[in-house]
């Protein structure tokens, strides 16, 4: 029964809320990575970028990162709006108005998806907004953006709520992103290739699932990669199945949420 | 809904908590209509009974069904037929208080406009109109009281099940209350009612079960358990309180 889906009412009424929520708060959910984005792009793409000779793909440096904070952001922002939802809902014991609900599990983990999944994308799509003021650009394969922007979400939507499950305080809650996901999608290569680094980090980075999502943006956006886009797309749509089945099978047993 | 005559049907109920044993076996029924007070001292089991009847807690052992619905493996069923005033407020802090009446209804899968109506009269029933536009936060104590009522009825349920409703309610608010539970039970819907009032155990309801150290230690028809003492000497005889 955890795999029915018969409360579309439901379902919709829980993601409304979820991206109700981030939108009233847009002052600390929408506007913050749109306002580093543009300094990040000023100071590197434009200061700094013009002044090394970056020839790696045919692209300028600033054409190269401007995908990489599309992604990073796609990331931490879908695993923010999760995280902090869920874990306030435990927090103040809200989440209980869910649990008694005729919601089955997968659908409760849908609804809460909605909000990581729609944040992530409205930032991302910001950014690229925002870098149309440094540089012309255009979104090459616009199927493939919305795939990859989609698997991204998933996944560190799915994350944000295992995060918020197993957090005991606030400071649990963002340590995930802090050491462990920003990290890993900057050492997958937001601001450089990874063809730039000595052989032995370049095979390590090829561990690194991350690296095939940003690579999966940037080669959405500019048409150049230097790993397949296959391999991109089928690792991330097998992590997001994977963290998305862990996530249900959470919510049936009822980990932290039931007592 | 399952023809079943039994609004609750509890069998070898056990529960623990790490190694904290909250229910020792416990079985008992409640029939569709009734007006069941379930009393108990504090610690002896009666919100976690509850809380496993709504799925808010896991349980190691037994049988639990909702108008025949199994509470674990059918879910989706039973959760939809039971409507919870739980016994602490637990609102969505960021949420009007008509806009989480009108989320909570839609959780149950009643469409919004349906919704908005049905949070405007419960608002206006339980006389929060006033503060349809604040935040749970700026509401009394008596108020977040009649608001938890307020989001229990919302989808209608069949089965109300109340945890300590009138606690730190005044005598006007615990009147209303009482008036209301009654017409509702009247009209057919089964009350589980919990409360350390014996008075309004013994003014409400037609059916009483006690429960103590989480074991059911009586259970029967009012008249039956009172015969001519008042509840509260029975209740006090049977959990060995001096
Ligand atoms: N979440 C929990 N974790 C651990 N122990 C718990 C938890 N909830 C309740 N208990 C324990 O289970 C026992 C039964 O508690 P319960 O809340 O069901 O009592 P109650 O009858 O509702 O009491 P009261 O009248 O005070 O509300 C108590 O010993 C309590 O300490
Ligand atoms: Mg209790």
């Amino acid at each position: 029964m955890i795999h029915q889906v018969t409360n579309p009412i439901g379902v919709m009424a829980l993601a409304k809320r979820e991206i109700h929520r981030f939108f009233s708060v847009a002052n600390q959910t929408i506007f913050p990575p749109l306002v580093s984005s543009a300094l990040f792009m000023y100071i590197f793409g434009i200061a700094v970028g013009s002044r090394v000779n970056f020839s790696a793909m045919g692209l300028t440096y600033l054409q190269f990162i401007i995908p990489g904070l599309m992604a990073m952001h796609l990331i931490s922002s879908a695993y923010e709006n999760t995280s902090s939802s869920l874990f306030i809902g435990r927090w103040h014991n809200h989440i209980q108005e869910i649990l008694l609900a005729p919601l089955s599990y997968i659908e409760m983990v849908l609804g809460l998806l909605a909000g990581g999944v729609a944040r992530g994308m409205l930032v991302c799509l910001g950014i690229w907004l925002v870098s149309l003021f440094f540089t012309p650009g255009s979104i090459i394969h616009p199927l493939a953006l919305i795939y990859f922007m989609l698997m991204i979400t998933v996944i560190f939507s799915c994350a944000g709520m295992m995060g918020a499950l197993w957090a005991e305080d606030f400071g649990m809650l963002s340590m995930w992103n802090t050491y462990v996901i920003i990290p890993l999608a900057l050492l997958g290569g937001v601001f450089h290739p990874i063809s730039l680094l000595l052989p032995g980090l370049q095979i390590i980075s090829h561990f690194n699932p991350l690296y095939y999502m940003v690579s999966g943006i940037r080669y959405s956006m500019t048409n150049v990669t230097d790993t397949p886009v296959a391999t991109c797309a089928i690792v991330s749509l097998g992590m997001a199945a994977a963290v998305f089945t862990a996530t249900v099978y959470l919510f049936k047993i009822g980990y932290k949420l039931r007592t | 809904m399952r023809d079943s005559e039994l609004a609750i049907s509890i069998r070898a109920l056990t529960k623990f908590y790490n190694n904290l044993q909250a229910l020792d076996k416990i079985a008992f029924e409640v029939k569709r209509g009734d007006f069941f007070a379930f009393l108990g001292p504090n610690g002896a089991g009666k919100t976690t009974t509850i809380n496993v009847l709504t799925g808010l807690s896991n349980y190691q052992s037994g049988e639990v069904k909702v108008f025949g619905y199994d509470v674990t493996a059918e879910y989706l069923h039973s959760r939809r037929l039971i409507g919870l005033c739980a016994q602490e407020s637990n609102f969505d802090p960021f949420l009007s208080i008509y806009q989480l009446l009108v989320y909570q209804a839609e959780y149950f899968g009643i469409p919004p406009w349906e919704a908005k109506r049905r949070a405007n009269e419960l608002l206006e029933r339980f006389g929060l109109e006033e503060k349809r536009n604040a935040k749970h936060r700026a509401l009394s104590g008596g108020m977040k009281k009649r608001l938890l009522l307020c989001r229990a009825l919302i989808h209608d349920p069949e089965i109300l099940i109340l945890d300590e409703p009138t606690s730190g309610c005044d005598l006007e608010l615990k009147f209303l209350i009482w008036d209301y539970l009654l017409q509702l039970n009247k009209e057919g819907k089964t009350i589980f009612l919990t409360t350390h009032y014996m008075e309004e155990a013994e003014k409400l309801c037609k059916t009483i079960g006690i429960i103590n150290n989480g074991k059911i230690v009586r259970i029967g028809d009012k008249k039956q358990i009172l015969q001519d003492k008042s509840l509260q000497d029975v209740f006090l005889e049977i959990t060995g309180i001096e």
